[in-house]
Parts: C-alpha cells; structure tokens; sequence
C-alpha cells in the first residue's frame, strides 16, 4: 500500500504507527510538500492477517526475531508465568527489536503495515518505557542478544515496580548479563 | 496523478519477499538434515509420539544425531516425553537451542512455550470466536518457525512427529522443502484394515512422500508372570493392512507398560530396556527405517 498526497501529486512519507488498541492500528502518513497528514486504521482482521503471516517491516534491513510469531502472538506464555522470578531465565527471548515508533529512515514508500504489526504487539506487552538513554544503550547490545537481554531488563524493572527503564536500571543489570 | 507503479519502492509486495524469505531460511536450516521423517497415523492415540521417541533413541543409540520436532502444535507430547519439559529455551547465535535429551536428541515442540500442563494453546486474536479463523494459520506459522529458527544443526535424522488427522498435512507438506519417508502407525482394533489403509494413503498422498513401511503397535502383551507374549487379537490381520497399503510391515512393537511408563516419567525407554522384546522390536524398525533411506 502507498499514499499520495492529491494536492502535491507526491508520495506520503511514513511517520508514525500507533497501537495496537483493541487490535485496530494507526499508521500516519505525511506529505511532504504541503505537510498534510493522513492516517491509515485497521480493522483487527486486518492487523491478523499480517501477524499470522510472522512478516516485518522493512524485512531486509532487520533480521527477523527466531520464534517471533510464537512468541508474540501466545496468549499465555512460559515467559510470562515466569516474569516474577529471577531475571536471568534465558526463556525470555521474545520483545521487539526496534521501537515501533522509530521509523524514521525507513523506506517511506515500503508498506508500512506488516512488520510494524508485530513488533507493535511485541512492544504492547511489556507495557515498560524506556529512556533514549537507556534505549541507546540495549541498541549497542548484538542484535541476536537483544530480545532477551531487554526481556531480562524488563522482567527485572517489573520485579522492583518499575515503570519506565533508564540508565540507572541497566547499571543494576550490567553485571548480570554483560552490557 | 501518480500511479502506484509511479512512486519507488516495492510498497505492499514487501510482505511477498518476506515469505519467500522465509521460505529460504527452512529450506537453508534443513540443507543440514540429512533425512527427514515423519511419523503418522490414520487414528489418534495409536502411540505415534511413542513410536517417534523410541526410534529416535534407537538411531541414537547407534551414534546418529537425531532432532524430533513436535508437529502436533495442540496436543504436543513430545517434549515430556523425551525428558525435556519445562527446560528453558536459550537464544543461540543463529536461531534458539533445541534442550537435548538423553542421547543427545534436540527437542523443539510447542510445549516449550507454554507455562504448565494446563495452559491450551491460545493465540491471541481479535476475539475468541476468530481465535478460532486464525488458528490454522498460526499453527502452520509456529510449525514454520520451528523448522527454521531451531538451531538444529547438523543431523543424521529429523524425525516430525504428526498430529492425529490428516487436516494438518497440506500445511507441512507446504513447508518442507522435502521429506524423504513416511512412518505409518497404527494398531490392533476392530476396525476394518481397509479403513486403517485408506486413512493412511490419503495421509501419505498429502504429504507427498514415500511410505517407509507400517509399524503395528501394541500388538500384544508380554505376560508379566512367564515373559511370553500373547496376542491381543486375531493373527494376521496388520499384515492385511500393510498389504492393503502396498507396505511393508517393519514390525510389531507389543504393548509394555514400561513404555508408557517411560513416557510419562520423561526417560527413553531404550535406554534401559534395550533387551525386551518391545526394546528388540523397536530396534529392528529403526534399523529397517534407516535401510529404507
Ligand atoms: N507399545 C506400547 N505399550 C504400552 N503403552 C504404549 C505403547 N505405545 C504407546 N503407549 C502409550 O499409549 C498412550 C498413547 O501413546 P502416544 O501418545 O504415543 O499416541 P499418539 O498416537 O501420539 O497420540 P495422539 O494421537 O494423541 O498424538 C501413551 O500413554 C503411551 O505411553
Ligand atoms: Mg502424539
Ligand atoms: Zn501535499
């Protein structure tokens, strides 16, 4: 799917996909020329459709989570029943790679759809934020590492009640798994 | 006004080189695999999972490095049965470890996902009712992912272990990019063995693969007095049924407790009764499995 802003006879440029909110997304578009902004909505069906098929944004310049349909889209999953105990469960591994809002640099033009579908419900999950610091910081992790080393991190800040993760957290969790 | 064509990029085509990507990572991760086979059975509840763990130790047995993947996503058994249930799942370099078993058998199957025996696999979806419209597709993505982002490694034997039914067979035979036999199970009943025939060669044409032969199981019992065994039923009639399917009959595992037993206890029966009938006749399957391929 592509959008033109009429006006400008120019393609719309990605900016932003919220959601999921009750399985509805939002994904906005911007033109441009005249800085008209339009949005997409799903229908739940629709975001479906794309997760079931385990696809990402942008597929060749992120390497696709291993498990990550299983592991995003189990209702009830291991790591969840053990989210209260010690962080260091390397069962952990599921968790987005990229925030879901960062898709600047992207391929305006790619759909915007599929990819962002997963990583979002991965992201919807945690329900943790993250500082740029901190965010900064689990980027420079090896990609293959990351998924579980930020579910560790995350298990971890829930365990203390945490809502948002910063610099201070991952200090605590240098040691435990080598950052 | 522009037309799609006119704007670059490959907009929603996107998600078509995705899944032709992801085919290219199962048939890359199975260039490893030196045979594939699957296990099924026209019937539920035959021993199909039993069958697969114990050929799968007597391969083993013999040096060979042998993976089971759990097919049956719903019903998965597999991983309790080999001893590696509740193991956790690490993340390697290249995709996540399968946890090995006794004689070193790598493991992946929907069990290692779930919390505890009671939890059904639920896949998130709109609503309950359409959790049930997605339920095919995201079974056959999970049974996807497993074949290629399981660290298999390099493997004499990969055994997939069948869920009961044949709806699920299309989806797999989609997936793979081969599969070099067919273990067909089934046992004693009063069923007529052209019912059992017909149930596995409709099974075996969806999987579009070659039939490797018929294992009859719990054929009969060994007396737990003298040590002989006995008939369950009439004589002759699983030699019907594998001349019915055009097979061979590889052979009769008689009924044991000790297989169930080692089954539930998570233990390779092979590993400790080797020399029992069932142990001897298992062994002579795999071994004729292994001269199929
Ligand atoms: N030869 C045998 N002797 C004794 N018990 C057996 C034997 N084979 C299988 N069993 C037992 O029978 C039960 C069913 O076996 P199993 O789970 O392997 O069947 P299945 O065909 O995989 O079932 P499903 O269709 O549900 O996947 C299990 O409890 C198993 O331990
Ligand atoms: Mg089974
Ligand atoms: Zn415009």
């Amino acid at each position: 799917m592509k959008f033109l802003c009429v006006e400008c006879d120019a393609p719309m440029k990605l900016q932003e996909t919220r959601g999921p909110d009750e399985g509805s997304m939002a994904v906005i578009f911007g033109c441009p020329r005249c800085g008209k902004g339009v949005a997409m909505l799903t229908n739940p069906m629709e975001t479906q459709m794309v997760r079931s098929l385990g696809v990402k944004i942008g597929g060749a310049g992120t390497a696709a989570e291993p498990m990550g349909m299983v592991k995003s889209s189990l209702a009830y999953r291991r790591e969840e029943a053990a989210a209260a105990s010690p962080p260091e469960i390397s069962a952990s591994i599921a968790g987005e790679e990229k925030s879901v809002n960062s898709i600047e640099g992207r391929d305006s033009s790619g759909c915007p759809f599929s990819g962002a579908v997963s990583e979002a419900f991965a992201k919807q999950e945690s329900g943790l934020s993250w500082t740029s610091e901190a965010r900064a910081r689990l980027e420079r992790i090896p990609a293959f590492v990351r998924p579980m080393v930020q579910k560790s991190i995350e298990a971890h800040a829930r365990e203390k009640g945490l809502s948002e993760i910063d610099g201070a957290v991952m200090d605590e969790m240098k040691d435990r798994v080598g950052m | 006004m522009k037309r799609y064509q006119d704007i670059a990029g490959d907009g929603g085509s996107n998600i078509v080189a995705q899944v032709a990507e992801q085919a290219g990572r199962v048939k890359s991760r199975m260039a490893a695999v030196r045979r594939i086979i699957a296990v099924m059975s026209g019937k539920g509840g035959v021993g199909k999972s039993s069958v697969t763990v114990n050929l799968a130790a007597a391969l083993a047995l013999e040096g060979a490095a042998v993976g089971i993947l759990d097919a049956d996503i719903n019903g998965p058994s597999i991983a309790k049965m080999a001893g590696v249930r509740g193991r956790p799942l690490l993340q390697g370099d290249n995709g996540v470890v399968p946890p090995a078993a006794a004689l070193g058998i790598k493991v992946m199957s929907m069990d290692l996902f779930l919390p505890d025996d009671q939890t059904p696999v639920l896949w998130q979806a709109p609503g309950q009712k359409d959790a049930y419209t997605w339920r095919g597709m995201m079974e056959a993505a999970a049974l996807r992912e497993f074949l290629a982002d399981t660290e298999w490694g390099a493997l004499d034997f990969l055994f997939i272990d069948l869920p009961p039914g044949s709806d699920k067979l299309p989806n797999l035979a989609d997936l793979l990019p081969r599969l070099d036999g067919v273990v067909a199970v089934s046992i004693p009943s009063g069923v007529s063995r052209l019912v059992v025939a017909r149930s596995i060669t409709v099974a075996v044409e969806l999987l579009n693969a070659p039939l490797i032969g018929l294992v009859e199981n719990m054929a009969a019992y060994v007396c737990a007095h003298c040590g002989r065994e006995e008939e369950m039923f009439p004589p002759a009639r699983q030699e019907n049924t594998a001349e019915e399917l055009k097979a061979p009959l590889l052979g009769k595992i008689p009924f044991d407790p000790r297989i169930a037993r080692a089954g539930d206890e998570g233990r390779l029966f092979l590993n400790d009764h080797a020399h029992t009938p069932a142990g001897r006749a298992i062994r002579q399957i795999a071994g004729k499995v292994k001269a199929f391929l």
